[in-house]
């Protein structure tokens, strides 16, 4: 790794450790991360249409979903609004390294905020977790892709509004159609394929083979490695949003 | 090839004794021209002041040189390095201090200047006793521990300018650096401002106080409307006018269309009104004084006061821009918000 790319994952890290301060590690967005995935759930589960059982995975994906970018969508649009966002922009660093330390700090939200709804959901619904380090690394590269998309929305939206509106447009859709409360196969072939243009359904798809497997498959890689490139897609578009909105 | 390098040098060492070099600098906001092909140089270790009105281009000048918004044409060269692009080279020796205070509430003053010492890639070893350095030297050190949230708007001023100056800068910049402080802590500031010149840090600051400009700053340049339309020390400024005779009279009623009938005056070049006063430029070897006092007579009214103007940058200013000190202060601070309240100069 050149020492650029060192300088550049330091500067993020502080960056992200900033954040982290500043707007994550708060009572109000951890109870806003669990609660809507959970309210969800309970619903479906009252009407009886899944077990909670075999829905550890989906219950997971999603509280990592709402939780990083609950918070990501608005963190940036926030810093613009009370002018420490042009600190930021004075200091000596690129935006995407700016970029890259505010998907880092919802990525460690999200390790967080995963790690509390799975331990003990897993413990009293009795689901099994097969392989505890491919699920780490399924919920690490779901953390990272959720903080991205939450980077790009934040980065193009111009006041809070506009991103909370941006950001429940994308989510509650993906909720729907990634697989998390419907079985993929149990969906339309037309909606199968909307499904596998969202994140959603690679990082439910990767917990629940991590979760049942205790081996790596060929499906559960293919699921990381599609979550690295939302991540990495997602940041070099925001990247762009944002320098255009800048210059 | 000869002539060739000894351009070449020749604009490398102009680079090297300006900490500025600034060559058609243009910027546009869609269509709305904000900076007009503006032209100047700083001096390294000097004081130099940018002056105008609300909206004249400071903010969007300094937003360029500092690499928050990127040119749309010109060039500016900043401590040798092109701003377009090596603009991450150039930010690690400037700092900036802008004009509503940019650090983060949440924090404490100690973790504000701590987290700008690792955005600026200072020492791990150094940050903090770096930290503590700046904290005295802004009078802040009892406060260190604090959330900003709590400390007052002077204070919060203060430890902005530190921020901007944990890496040690060679050129700071400064926008509206007093501008709604009280009278002590805009003295405070201005005292720091010399202090950290005399350190051998250039400063570049914009102002809308023609007095601050005059005290401060070893260069002034003048923008009105995207425009740089005088630029020298204030001195020089001064002089410039010094031929031209100006007069501040007031009469014992101030009629309708007043203004308009003392312009028609033949000895009359230029006038401008303060609140029930004139401020008469007169023309060359015109007799300006019985010029008044008979235009007084023949409207059936007194001279109030009528006083001799020595000449100031003030004056300097008005003849300049057109604009009288007094409307530019009230422009300013009818837009100048809090924050989480910003005006419409947002991001670009």
């Amino acid at each position: 790794m050149g020492k650029n790319w060192v300088d550049i994952l330091i500067k993020a890290f502080y960056i992200a450790k900033k954040d982290a301060k500043v707007y994550y590690f708060k009572a109000p967005n951890f109870t806003y991360g669990l609660l809507m995935p959970i309210s969800l759930f309970l619903a479906f589960s009252i009407a009886g249409q899944i077990n909670p059982k075999l829905i550890a995975s989906g219950l997971t994906s999603l509280v990592i979903l709402f939780g990083t970018t609950s918070i990501e969508a608005v963190a940036i649009v926030l810093e613009k609004q009370t002018g420490t966002f042009e600190r930021l922009l004075a200091a000596p660093v690129s935006f995407f390294t700016l970029l890259l330390g505010k998907a880092l700090s919802g990525f460690f939200f999200g390790l967080v905020i995963a790690t509390a709804i799975l331990v003990p959901f897993a413990l009293v619904s009795g689901t099994a977790i097969a392989n505890p380090l491919l699920v780490f690394i399924a919920i690490a590269f779901s953390s990272l892709a959720f903080s991205a998309l939450g980077v790009l929305i934040s980065a193009y939206a111009k006041w809070v509004p506009e991103a909370q509106m941006l950001s429940n447009f994308l989510r509650f859709p993906m909720a729907f159609l990634s697989g998390t409360f419907v079985s993929l196969e149990l969906m339309s072939s037309q909606l199968e394929v909307v499904a596998r243009f969202l994140p959603l359904t690679y990082s439910v798809e990767a917990l629940r083979i991590s979760m049942t497997n205790s081996a790596i498959t060929f499906t559960y890689l293919l699921d990381v490695l599609v979550l690295a490139l939302f991540s990495v897609a997602l940041l070099v578009i925001a990247t762009k949003v944002l320098q255009r909105r800048i210059e | 090839m000869a002539a060739f390098i000894c351009i070449a040098d020749e604009a490398l060492v102009t680079h090297l004794q300006n900490a500025i070099a600034v060559d058609g600098l243009t910027k546009y906001y869609g269509k709305l021209l904000a900076v007009d092909h503006i032209n100047f140089n700083v001096e390294q270790d000097s004081i130099f002041g940018l002056l105008g009105p609300n909206g004249a281009g400071k903010s969007t000048t300094v937003r360029m040189l500092a690499g928050l918004t990127k040119p749309s044409e010109g060039k500016a060269i900043v401590l040798g390095f092109d701003v377009t692009h090596e603009i991450i080279r150039a930010k690690q020796r400037i700092g900036i201090v802008p004009e509503l205070s940019n650090i983060y509430d949440e924090m404490t003053a100690l973790e504000n200047l701590v987290f700008a010492g690792e955005l600026y890639g200072v020492p791990r070893q150094e940050r903090e006793s770096r930290a503590r350095e700046l904290l005295e030297l802004f009078g802040l050190s009892n406060r260190a521990t604090d959330s900003v949230g709590a400390l007052s708007k002077g204070m919060k001023r203060r430890l902005t300018m530190a921020c901007a100056l944990v890496h040690k800068p060679k050129l700071l910049f400064l926008d509206e650096p007093t501008t709604g402080l009280d009278v002590q802590s805009a003295r405070l500031v201005r005292e720091l401002i010399r202090g950290l010149n005399k350190d051998g840090v250039t400063v570049f600051l914009t102002t809308h106080y023609i007095e601050e400009a005059d005290q401060l700053c070893d260069q002034i340049a003048i923008i009105n409307r995207g425009k740089i339309v005088a630029l020298g020390s204030p001195e020089k400024l001064k002089a410039r006018i010094k031929g031209v005779k100006v007069v501040e009279v007031s009469f014992s009623k101030t009629l309708a269309n007043m203004e308009s009938e003392l312009q028609h005056i033949s000895s009359v070049d230029e006038i401008h009104k303060f609140g029930d006063k004139f401020r008469v430029f007169a023309k060359e070897s015109a007799d300006i004084v019985a010029d008044l006092v008979d235009y007084a007579r023949t409207r059936g009214l007194v001279v109030a006061s009528i006083n001799t103007v020595k000449p100031s940058l003030e004056e300097a200013f008005i003849k300049t821009t057109g604009l009288d000190s007094e409307t530019m202060m009230t422009e300013k601070e009818q837009i100048k918000p809090e924050r989480g309240g910003r005006s419409g100069k947002e991001l670009g």
